[in-house]
């Protein structure tokens, strides 16, 4: 590792440390409304995170996380509004629903592979959505739960109600945050990048790789479910708009704008790109939705790596990685995942273009879209798939 | 009775769903990609003919614009910005989801969204009766075009050199690729022929029931689970598909009205369970 590394982890820290010190003190002198749009950074942000985690971790796009937070959110509503169930048993109860649906879910969705698993998991949030319309004694159809409170004994922290629902908010994102970071540089998440490059290595390697593609698509549940308490709480409302294909697409959007390899940061500065957008965009046409679709468009066609990558190469020099050298055939798959547990996204990077002679030729040339390391995964699944 | 007339219209939106799930299935089964916007084509494609008709009064003009144009924004997407993911499925996907984003918020700029009625023509209004109730031409007609581009395609893709080709691209690309065959100009051509197919289906649905923005998702679902249920890729899983979605569709809606889109999932869990490839599923 050369200085440019060294350089790199000081400055992750004071960004961090500075971070963390912005947000403690902003709802010193920051109006309402800057409050609500950090909170609602927040919990759109663990959202990404629960996309990325699936995203980047093992290569699976999923398009049901808001699934999670909806039966959260609807779970926790419908034990207040209807039940008049208490607190922490119905955030209790919230958590057994949408963590047995997701237990069902990883299931299914375990035996499909890169396409299919977006396209079956766009039915499985259809079917919630479905069921949210049209169920209407329970759900209230498309008006949704309204009037949902803030439970009276967690007010702890201030008298003032917003500046309360702030740091429970920035509590709970820290925690989670943290716990997620801790599980990506864990073994376990080194288990995931090595399915996500080879499944069949993994499981020569005598792991159980569908139990483990099982626990991941849990873990990104659970963080989903985690944003729903927050989001029903924070809003006080739930209804299927939350999770409509549009709001699918959202928390995909803001994954690959930030980089889908970056898990935290790309996901988190991808959110706060994206509503940002969609706040200021929406304010000035009606036809932001068509400027945020360009712009994904052209991140997916000409940045791959997200924006992320842009600060990563300010950060580590022209190479954008923490110090190895540039090119050359040593970035093997092992080494490279090996490196991963050193920072949350680096060690993701793409090994080598798989796949045929005729695919090379019909990428463009250097930097193309191909050259991303999904093509390994998928190559690898699709070689799988085809035997 | 009521049994017969909603099997009868089952198999009307089985009809239309079909020539949906023809275009994607193909696509799915030559490029292994799942075409994202070929909701937005089939909204697309009846918003245009919809204008077409309203213009020159012509439905069969219409009809034809709809699959024309569709047909033309299919090549150019594959043109631009396909091909340039080439091999990289997910990528391949993850673009047509930015095609359809676009697509489906500039058909609300340009259509406005709101809700249109596309008028039955002439020669097929009016209804003949069955037993106690009246079919209306219009529904036999849906079917009579799903069941014509059916044969056409099963002889195209079974008996033809063209289908030949197709269906040896759907097993072993690379292999066909180093028979000199230009594969390239193959995904190009099957790609603007389920789009010309998503535009026709377009107009046609679009008269049977309303166009609405926001029903490019909604269709884009159905032709989603057909594909599903069917098998990936197979020609005669689109067939048994979009029959029982169509059936599931009006079934449901009469049995359990508040359910009936939930009912419409019923099927697909069954399947997957026991086939998690489809009914026709390849081992792909």
């Amino acid at each position: 590792m050369g200085g440019s590394s060294k350089r790199a982890t000081l400055v992750k820290r004071a960004g961090l440390g500075l971070l963390a010190v912005a947000l403690l003190v902003i709802p010193l002198f920051s109006s309402d409304f800057t409050m609500t749009m950090i909170i609602r950074y927040m919990y759109y942000g663990l959202l990404t995170i629960s996309f990325g985690f699936l995203a980047g971790e093992l290569g699976l796009f999923s398009l049901m996380t808001p699934v999670s937070l909806t039966l959260t959110g609807y779970t926790i509503g419908l034990c207040q509004t209807k039940f008049d169930i208490p607190f922490i048993p119905s955030i209790f109860l919230a958590f057994l629903v949408s963590m047995s649906f997701a237990a069902l879910c990883g299931w299914m969705a375990d035996r499909s592979q890169g396409v299919s698993f977006l396209m079956l998991t766009l039915v499985f949030s259809q079917l919630v959505y479905s069921l949210a319309l049209q169920w209407t004694s329970m759900t209230n159809g498309t008006t949704g739960l309204l009037g949902i409170r803030f439970p009276d004994a967690l007010e702890i922290f201030s008298e003032n109600t917003k500046v309360n629902h702030y740091y429970w908010t920035l509590l709970i994102f820290g925690l989670t945050i943290f716990l997620v970071y801790r599980l990506i540089t864990s073994s376990y998440g080194l288990r995931l990048r090595g399915i996500k490059n080879s499944e069949t290595r993994m499981a020569a390697l005598g792991y159980h790789t569908g139990l483990l593609k099982w626990s991941a698509f849990m873990v990104s549940s659970l963080i989903s479910s985690i944003a729903g308490v927050l989001f029903v709480y924070n809003t006080g409302m739930i209804n299927p708009e939350i999770m409509t294909l549009n709001s699918s697409n959202q928390a995909l959007i803001s994954s690959i704008l930030g980089g889908v390899d970056s898990v935290l940061l790309g996901s988190i500065v991808g959110t706060v790109i994206n509503r940002t957008l969609e706040l200021t965009l929406g304010s000035l046409t009606r036809r932001y939705a068509t400027i945020v679709g360009a712009l994904f468009l052209a991140i997916i066609l000409l940045m791959p790596e997200g924006l992320i990558s842009i600060a990563k190469k300010l950060v580590y020099g022209k190479d954008g990685r923490p110090g190895r050298p540039v090119g050359g055939t040593v970035q093997g798959q092992s080494a490279e995942a090996g490196d991963g547990a050193g920072g949350t996204g680096a060690g993701l990077r793409c090994v080598t273009p798989g796949g045929s002679p005729e695919e090379a030729l019909a990428s463009g040339g250097p930097g193309d879209v191909v050259s991303s390391n999904d093509t390994e995964g998928t190559e690898e699944k699709g070689g799988k798939m085809r035997r | 009775m009521i049994y017969l007339s909603t099997f009868l219209n089952g198999l009307t939106i089985a009809g239309y769903l079909f020539l949906m799930a023809l275009g994607l299935n193909l696509s799915f089964g030559l490029m292994n990609i799942v075409n994202m916007s070929h909701g937005t084509m089939y909204l697309a494609g009846g918003f245009i003919g919809w204008t077409v008709l309203t213009k020159t009064g012509s439905w069969f003009l219409g009809l034809l614009s709809a699959g024309a144009a569709m047909g033309v924004f299919a090549f150019l997407e594959d043109l631009f910005f396909l091909r340039r993911a080439r091999g990289n499925m997910t990528m391949e996907t993850l673009i047509t989801l930015s095609v359809s984003i676009i697509g489906a918020d500039l058909i609300v700029g340009i259509f406005s969204g709101r809700t249109r009625q596309v008028k039955i023509p002439k020669l097929l209004q009016g209804a003949f009766p069955v037993g106690d109730f009246y079919f209306p031409k219009y529904n036999l007609f849906i079917i009579l075009f799903a069941v014509f581009f059916g044969l056409i395609f099963w002889y195209v893709l079974k008996r033809t050199k063209i289908g030949m080709i197709i269906r040896a691209g759907v097993d072993d690309q690379e292999i066909v690729s180093t028979l000199g065959i230009d594969i390239k100009l193959l995904f190009s051509a099957i790609f603007t022929l389920s789009g010309i197919l998503a535009g026709m289906a377009g107009m046609i649905g679009g008269t049977f029931q309303n166009l609405v923005s926001g029903q490019d998702s909604s269709v884009m679902v159905y032709t989603l689970l057909i594909v599903i249920i069917g098998g990936m890729g197979s020609f005669e899983g689109a067939i048994f598909g979009s029959l029982i979605i169509g059936m599931a569709f009006t079934f449901g809606s009469l049995l359990a009205p508040q359910f009936s889109q939930f009912f419409l999932f019923a099927p697909v869990a069954i399947v997957l369970v026991f086939s998690p490839r489809g009914i026709f599923g390849k081992g792909r």
